[in-house]
């Protein structure tokens, strides 16, 4: 199955990876300042107030979440983690990017040399259908493609009221 | 890049602007202005303004990862770069260690972890820190001196400055990140976004508070904070307590509130009727048209305070230390401490607390406290340490987990693993030494 949302790049770049999803907003600092201190392959997330991701390995993933919340001193965090080798490969936010993530994930493109991708405005109903894990291709133009193998539905679609062919709104269903 | 280049039609610049961008003043000062209009292109905005007054930032402590990179600072040197104007910091690390009660292993892991801060700090004189003591995070107390003007345009960061410069002095700042706010107040420029736009600034939530007596501040701020997130609240119903002419009491209570609305949401600017600049102007008439409402009575607060996690390794621990000052407090808040902490200790006829405690202010304050009254002397009989440093910094790197710390700041129970209890409470338990 593939859905297909249109947001901004904000940051943008072609990438491929696996989602981690956030359905609460994602405190960046709390999330990583484990990961922080030395080169690392993993960046496990420390943030216990974050069910959806609290203990999920982030490096490398495309991380979703509505956007970014918590103490203006995460700014830096994604400098750091570029440095040490454990940064996500892309960020897509639901809503307009927010200042905190804007500044941080800028400062860290510009000024460090690796580059987060970042896209925002997907809009909630991207949020409701991504899902842990799912295979996520981005595009320059803000293009994002959700990639799920067996058919799976998207938890949110997968009740009695729905159905597998009938897409979330401002979803273009290929499959 | 070409996407890039597509975006960047979307920020109109003036000619001295584009001329930046174009590499007139160097290639440091390009990429600078690079970042901030990327950064205006994020949010929106449709052009820059310029700076209008100091500014506050909010790394003072030089943890890599989470302060900018000395490397970057370095470059930013070396090009001859610095804030338009000065910029004061939030509060230094525990590095006096004297006044925290640490034990060995301790300071060793904060020498460690603050091994570059000296160079930290000489970079930061550098690139506009005010001066050598310009560490705080309450910068528009009096005798710290930076007091923005009502309407002044500020790339302010630290959450609590940030909802105090917008609410209560009537500034115009946005929650900036850090290095992106160092970065903004070295261009002059900030975008012309969010709460910098009246349109922002308007109440989309109605708090109405119906307690008995005047609330805890930070308990009633982290109320309003898990309601109204990010989102612009009125609060009615606190003038039947505080003064209308924002007098020191009030404007502590107010600074108090704010800390807790921005750490348990992400509130950046308050309105409170009949108090703050903006309510006294327009009154109800700041209330969005579809702006909800929620009541904050007594129960509210006690299920609140009840809700609190305990995170020490032994629920019924003695306590082992106790913070204070989280945010800075004021030489009326010491004075209050110093005489409640005296009689209680007075009362019971005893002569020191049995809980090693810190309590947290800006130099200035505690300068001119021990220039002028007895306040310090009696805290610091009745065996209290005095710092100016920021206890949130202890908890980095598992310092302090699972310790039994206690507190009356929510916003210091948000972060670390300390316990939350109120003004009272404290008292009784630093003479008394058990909960």
């Amino acid at each position: 199955m593939r859905l297909t949302f249109k947001g901004r790049p904000v940051i943008p770049g072609n990438v491929s990876a696996a989602a981690a999803v956030s359905h609460r907003g994602f405190n960046t600092y709390a999330s990583f300042f484990r990961s922080i201190h030395e080169p690392s392959a993993t960046a496990i997330c420390a943030d216990s107030g974050n069910e959806d991701l609290y203990g999920r390995d982030l490096a490398d993933k495309v991380i979703c979440v509505p956007g970014t919340t918590g103490s203006t001193s995460g700014g830096a965090v994604w400098q750091r983690l570029i440095k040490m080798g454990n940064a996500p490969k892309a960020m897509l936010f639901a809503n307009a990017i927010d200042s905190l993530a804007a500044g941080g994930l800028i400062v860290a493109d510009l000024w460090v040399g690796r580059r987060i991708v970042v896209v925002d405005r997907l809009g909630d109903t991207f949020l409701e259908s991504v899902e842990h894990g799912d295979e996520i291709t981005i595009g320059d133009d803000g293009e994002v493609v959700i990639h799920r193998a067996g058919g799976a539905t998207s938890r949110r679609a997968a009740g009695p009221a729905s159905s597998p062919a009938r897409p979330p709104t401002g979803a273009e269903d290929v499959s | 890049m070409a996407p890039d280049a597509a975006q960047r039609a979307n920020i109109g610049l003036t000619p001295e602007e584009e001329a930046v961008l174009a590499g007139s003043e160097g290639p440091v000062s390009q990429k600078v202005m690079r970042t901030v209009v990327q950064y205006g292109e994020a949010l929106g905005a449709e052009r820059l303004v310029d700076i209008s007054g100091d500014g506050h930032l909010v790394i003072a402590y030089a943890i890599p990862g989470i302060a900018p990179s000395l490397e970057m600072l370095e470059e930013l040197v070396a090009a001859g770069l610095r804030t338009k104007y000065p910029f004061t910091l939030d509060p230094r690390p525990p590095l006096d260690y004297d006044n925290w009660a640490l034990d060995g292993w301790q300071v060793e892991v904060l020498g460690g972890m603050y091994r570059d801060q000296a160079r930290y700090e000489d970079l930061l004189l550098q690139l506009g820190l005010r001066d050598v003591d310009a560490y705080t995070c309450r910068p528009f107390l009096e005798e710290v001196g930076n007091i923005p003007q009502r309407g002044d345009i500020l790339a302010w960061s630290e959450s609590a400055c940030v909802v105090y410069a917008n609410s209560v002095l009537g500034a115009r700042t946005n929650r900036n990140g850090a290095i992106m706010d160092l970065l903004c107040n070295i261009a002059g420029k900030v975008p012309l976004s969010g709460l910098l736009e009246d349109g922002a600034r308007r109440a989309t939530w109605r708090i109405d508070v119906r307690t008995a007596e005047l609330p805890l501040p930070q308990l009633l701020g982290a109320a309003i904070g898990r309601r109204a997130m990010a989102e612009v609240p009125l609060v009615t119903g606190l003038n039947r307590f505080l003064s209308a002419d924002l007098d020191a009491p009030t404007r502590d209570y107010l600074n108090e509130m704010g800390t807790a609305c921005a750490d348990a949401g992400a509130v950046g600017l308050f309105h409170v009727e009949g108090i703050t600049p903006e309510a006294v102007e327009q009154g109800t008439d700041l209330l969005a048209a579809d702006h909800r409402t929620y009541a904050i009575d007594d129960d509210v607060l006690a299920a609140l305070s009840a809700s609190y996690p305990v995170l020490w390794h032994e629920r019924d621990a003695r306590p082992e230390k106790c913070y204070l000052g989280c945010p800075h407090i004021s030489a009326e808040q010491i004075d209050w401490w110093a005489r409640r902490i005296t009689a209680a200790l007075r009362e019971r006829r005893q002569a020191r607390v049995k809980v090693p405690t810190t309590l947290c202010a800006a130099p200035q304050t505690l300068a001119r406290l021990g220039a002028a009254g007895s306040a310090l002397r009696d805290l610091e009989a009745a065996g209290v340490m005095l710092s100016a440093g920021c206890p949130m910094q202890l908890f980095d790197n598992d310092l302090a987990a699972g310790s039994a710390i206690i507190t009356n700041s929510t916003k210091l129970r948000t972060y670390t693993n300390a316990r939350f209890f109120p003004d009272h409470r404290i008292v009784e338990i630093l003479v008394g030494g058990e909960i």
